[in-house]
């Protein structure tokens, strides 16, 4: 049978936890905006 | 049949991709959601000009996603992209994390804890109903319980997680995740169209999709297609759904055990938090910071948008993996089972939704 999938499958790996490297980047980039290091950011 | 564009559901790769792999699907997955954006600038410009030449107005999300389906099913996305555009999962989820900043925690608690409600009983009934409608249909026992955790908690991930709880043939595995994301694509098309039948209001629609749609992605693009605001109701709602996610695998797991075709689980509480998706937890801490004037407007303004960024590239590769071909490639039982379960839930949880909204349970 054929198995289009590319989903989480296709995850990094096992071992790298996608979870917390949200987490991780998320709390960095909020970091970053609250102390002005990062300028405002358009849409 | 062969597909251009995927990898088969067992098929992960054991060793991480270094980052200079993954730099030509990112690229990609960018590509088309910048293209998308700059697309639908274009029309609207067009409208502008010439307000009296028919020029659709097509949101960038729509664009996104008709892009990304348009290589996923001609071209294909050959190998050397693959690492990238498996990425999209890690942009969709540090997107969540930064919308949280846009939801003070008592909407959270509110809508959140409503979501919680509703789920509870989505998942008795959806439940139910996929177990009753895979013994009609002779589905073998468990794909049909892979097709009943998909679509009552969150699609592939759960199926996923399952995986290797209860140890399922890779043939059922690939079908029912098969199954899960051709509902997903068929929702896209039909959420918002019977939204706008119904007029619903953007957080009634966005919390009836976090709750109908199954994988956190299309139920993500299928609430931003009918606004922003709906958009994000319906993360809030998806995960308070997906939270459930280890009650409901280990359910299974536990169940497939006694019968001797699954392995034990010795211990509950580290198999929870394991199944847990931990996302959650940056979105509420996100959240708690936000309620407690941490940012200014300006800032909170700055993270929203950055979660538009962020998603960009995921609605990208929802359309990059979605395959047309595969729409009955996994034949036609299991898609009729999901399509009647899915049916049946998308009905209950409005049906749910407008209860809470008439009876003025949400607001």
């Amino acid at each position: 049978m054929a198995a289009p999938l590319d989903h989480a499958s296709s995850r990094l790996n096992t071992r790298v936890n996608i979870d917390l490297v949200a987490i991780a980047l998320g709390l960095a980039l909020a970091a970053l905006i609250r102390f002005n290091i990062l300028p405002s950011i358009p849409f | 049949m062969s597909s251009p564009a995927i990898l088969s559901p067992t098929e992960t790769q054991r060793t991480p991709p270094s980052l200079v792999a993954l730099v030509p699907g990112v690229a990609l997955l960018f590509g088309i959601g910048i293209t998308g954006k700059l697309l639908h600038a274009g029309l609207v410009l067009l409208h502008t000009r010439y307000p009296r030449v028919f020029i659709p107005r097509i949101e960038y999300v729509l664009l996104a996603i008709l892009l990304g389906l348009a290589i996923g099913n001609t071209i294909g996305v050959s190998e050397r992209f693959r690492p990238g555009v498996a990425t999209y999962e890690l942009w969709l989820k540090l997107g969540i994390v930064l919308v949280g900043a846009r939801f003070l925690l008592q909407d959270v608690l509110h809508i959140g804890g409503l979501s919680l409600l509703l789920v509870a009983v989505e998942l008795l009934l959806s439940l139910s109903v996929m177990t009753l409608l895979g013994r009609i249909f002779h589905l073998p026992p468990k794909l049909t319980s892979l097709l009943a955790i998909g679509s009552s908690i969150c699609g592939v991930t759960a199926i996923m997680a399952a995986q290797g709880a209860i140890e399922p043939d890779e043939e059922d595995t690939s079908t029912a995740i098969a199954a899960i994301l051709t509902l997903g694509a068929i929702a896209l098309v039909t959420f918002p169209a019977i939204g706008h039948a119904l007029h619903m209001s953007q957080q009634g629609y966005g919390v009836w999709a976090g709750l109908a749609v199954d994988n956190t992605a299309e139920s993500l693009v299928t609430g931003a297609l009918y606004g922003q605001d709906a958009g994000r109701w319906a993360i809030l709602a998806k995960t308070a759904r997906s939270s459930f996610i280890g009650f409901v695998v280990l359910g299974y797991a536990v169940y497939w055990s006694s019968r001797g075709l699954a392995p034990d689980v010795k211990h509950k509480g580290i198999f929870l938090w394991q199944k847990f998706p931990k996302f959650i937890l940056g979105f509420m801490a996100i959240s708690i910071l936000a309620t407690a004037g941490f940012f200014t407007a300006g800032q909170i303004t700055s993270l929203s948008n950055l979660a538009n960024w962020a998603f960009l590239p995921a609605f990208a590769g929802v359309g990059l993996r979605t395959n047309l071909r595969d729409l009955t490639g996994q034949g036609w039982r299991p898609l009729i089972v999901g399509i009647l379960g899915e049916v049946f839930i998308a009905l209950v949880t409005l049906a749910l939704v407008y209860w809470s909204y008439s009876h003025g349970v949400a607001r």
